[in-house]
């Protein structure tokens, strides 16, 4: 009977074990004539010829050597280069949101760059060159940034009678009640959100005075749950019930708000500039593009900075070639091309007056801490807004849960 | 020869030795061949299990972040992985979230499973045909196309299923939310894994009732008794030691299943209401770059699944040593 069940046991732990035993996918490894760089995947669709301009640019240059371009996404590409840092055969440049870069560099992830290398370096936006240094060192070469607008149909506002732009937060929404009037087909939306889209609805917070969290003495506190932050998430909460007809649960990837907009269900949206990629040949020639407004008049409203920065894992055995990869597609010219695709340069020198540009005058940006990204991944701001706007919790209750939450996995060690 | 000369007598102790010897290596090498025999498999489970399971153990005692994980080396701390884990309320909830997702992925793909294959016993021959490759489609479909083509069907916007609920006129289901609560997540889920799963369960119970003797049914028929009683008294001990199998092995298989939750619920969704096991060691582990206790958790886990399953394999080994 004993033995019976030892040898129960065993097997059971040997099917077990087997069946736990992960997978790991074989990562191919960079030969000495050739760079591997991971882009995210809006370079894919944004700017492709940007990227083929600098790959042309660094060949003429390395005759021989070759760019592996390899797209990634923002929901994984952090576990993927975790796990190239552990077992090498990673990349040689990675790009990486502003908001991830602290935790690597300070567990030591990336080289370091002789920031004199890169065009226009002197002159980095402020910003993002601060989200790639730490300790004195640079790590990150900034690489864009891009701020948040409205997207329009002009045809659309046109025929509901909206002959001024919305001017305050207020107007807005009683124009969204005229487009909607207009246009009573199921699932319109005169102002596409996705329910879950922080960036958007922390736009609202900071746009009353309200934040995500600050840093007293040494310590994170968090400050969703504060009056001001509480007036904007129900300001956010009270828009978006009158214009959005998104999924209150959903994020502003799922889908695509530029797919739904294509499919001609939707009056504007909001989100990063270049939306208009993507928007559908029908509709282009329609598609206008203004600065969100805030509740005050003649105040935007705040927009998330967004950016990415280009770093070189510790683990790359051609730094020298990817930093010269780097320089290449950070160059003038390169960014240039970027500013025409509507992203925000990464030099001031090189700053215009896009609407791009001038929305970001009015920016937010997240805390910086470690953890900060910690936060992101574990979606408590996402899951925040299910809850307040499906009426699970209340904005108070929502809020106040969040905010101990950001405040604990922030002060972690 | 009348007399034996010291030659022979040499000869003849050589070939005794010899003959000795020979019988001492036969002995032996019968001896060994069943050790030979399992030494392959004793190898190639040291090595594809017992090596990852050694350094599964070892990372759980250390603290490996990813400052650690570039310097590809940790800091040993004992038990505080484990006993982090243990004080972790999400870890609880967790756990009696997965073992009631899998008593109801188990159930029901056994249940459905052993009826489709009862049905597939008194259908007609290319019916039968039809249902099987049916069937045999779903098996060969990859995971995550699956979940993909799923995903679609359920979609907010455009999904086909608000879609045909909406035309039926069992209610007004247009852009119904099917992701809006862990309950209806994990019940789409559940529908997925058990689809999936239905496949490989019906054909293995579907053989399994080739082996059912006709004459005993027929006997329990003249008899007098109703299927249900021929059913539990006649097919389903016949079949149960190829239950017992699926069971257990869909307990270990929907305990720690991954790839269909994370991706149909989606990254941006999953919230520690939702947790598995499987996404609570990811979300952890991977996200939180906290290898050791990614680890600590992978452990528990191994001994939880093996502490559910040992119900089943001790019968299972029951039944192999009756017959």
């Amino acid at each position: 009977m004993k033995r019976r069940t030892i040898v129960a046991l065993g097997l059971t732990v040997v099917l077990a074990a087997a069946l736990a035993a992960a997978t790991s996918s074989a990562t191919k490894k960079a030969t000495a004539g050739s760079i591997t760089v991971w882009l995210q995947t809006d370079a894919q669709s944004g700017w492709p010829d940007v990227v083929a301009a600098a790959n042309q640019k660094f060949q003429a240059d390395h005759p021989g050597t070759n760019v592996n371009i390899q797209y990634q996404s923002w929901g994984d590409h952090l576990q993927k280069l975790d796990a190239t840092l552990a077992g090498g055969g990673g990349p040689d440049v990675v790009e990486m949101g502003n908001t991830e870069m602290t935790k690597y560099m300070a567990a030591g992830a990336f080289a370091a760059l002789d920031k004199s290398q890169f065009d226009n370096s002197a002159n980095w936006l402020g910003g993002l060159a601060a989200s790639g240094r730490f300790g004195g060192k640079v790590y990150g070469v900034p690489y864009y940034a891009g701020s948040r607008v409205v997207t329009y149909r002009k045809d659309l506002f046109k025929a509901a009678g909206i002959n001024k732009l919305p001017a305050t937060t207020a107007q807005y929404a009683a124009d969204a009640k005229r487009l909607l009037a207009k246009n009573p087909k199921k699932g319109f939306s005169p102002v596409y959100i996705a329910g879950t889209d922080w960036y958007v609805a922390m736009g609202f917070v900071f746009d009353y005075g309200g934040g995500i969290a600050t840093q007293v003495s040494g310590t994170w506190k968090g400050l969703l749950s504060s009056r001001q932050s509480i007036a904007g998430l129900t300001a956010y909460k009270n828009f978006f019930n009158a214009a959005s007809r998104a999924s209150k649960t959903t994020d502003e990837t799922h889908p695509n708000p530029y797919t739904v907009y294509a499919q001609g269900l939707v009056g504007s949206m909001v989100g990063p500039s270049w939306f208009t990629c993507c928007v559908g040949k029908k509709y282009t020639a329609s598609t206008g593009q203004f600065v969100m407004p805030g509740h005050l008049k003649g105040q935007a409203m705040p927009g998330f900075l967004g950016g990415s920065d280009l770093a070189v894992p510790v683990t790359s055995s051609n730094k020298a070639l990817a930093a010269d990869w780097i320089k290449d597609f950070t160059s003038t010219s390169s960014e240039k091309a970027l500013q025409a695709k509507g992203n925000i340069p990464n030099a001031t020198n090189l700053l215009g007056n896009s609407i791009n540009e001038r929305a970001a005058q009015r920016s937010w940006f997240v805390p910086t801490a470690k953890h900060w990204v910690d936060v992101e991944n574990g979606n408590i701001l996402r899951n925040m807004l299910q809850q307040i706007l499906t009426g699970k919790l209340s904005v108070q209750q929502a809020a106040q849960s969040a905010s101990d939450n950001i405040a604990s996995v922030l002060n972690q060690s | 020869m009348p007399s034996t000369s010291p030659t022979a007598v040499a000869a003849e102790t050589t070939l005794h030795r010899s003959r000795r010897r020979r019988r001492f290596w036969e002995h032996a090498a019968r001896k060994a061949i069943p050790y030979a025999l399992i030494a392959p498999v004793v190898i190639v489970v040291a090595l594809v299990v017992g090596y990852p399971l050694y350094w599964l153990g070892k990372l759980s005692t250390q603290k490996y972040g990813l400052f650690e994980l570039i310097q590809h080396h940790g800091t040993s701390v004992g038990l505080a992985n484990f006993r982090s884990v243990l004080h972790d309320q999400v870890f609880w909830h967790t756990l009696l979230r997965t073992i009631v997702f899998t008593a109801a992925n188990v159930g029901l793909t056994l249940v459905l499973g052993m009826l489709i294959a009862l049905l597939l016993v008194r259908l007609s021959g290319p019916v039968r045909i039809l249902l099987t490759s049916g069937l045999v489609l779903v098996w060969a479909m990859p995971v995550v196309v699956a979940v993909q083509v799923f995903y679609w069907m359920t979609n907010f916007e455009n999904g086909v299923v608000n879609y045909v609920l909406t035309q039926l006129h069992l209610g007004d289901y247009y852009q119904h939310d099917w992701y809006g609560s862990p309950l209806s997540q994990l019940t789409l889920v559940t529908l997925l894994i058990v689809w999936g799963a239905l496949p490989f369960v019906v054909i293995t119970l579907y053989a399994g009732l080739a082996q059912v003797p006709q004459d005993l049914l027929e006997a329990a028929d003249v008899d007098g008794a109703r299927p249900w009683r021929a059913f539990w008294d006649i097919t389903f001990p016949i079949l149960r030691p190829i239950v017992l199998i699926l069971a257990s092995l869909s307990i270990i298989w929907d305990f720690g299943v991954f790839t269909q939750p994370y991706l149909l619920i989606g990254q941006s969704k999953i919230t520690p209401g939702n947790y598995l096991m499987s996404i609570y060691l990811f979300e952890e582990g991977y996200f939180k770059s906290d290898f050791g206790r990614g680890a600590a958790i992978s452990i528990l886990m191994l001994v939880i699944v093996a502490a559910l399953s040992v119900v089943y394999v001790r019968k299972m080994i029951k039944i192999g040593t009756a017959q």
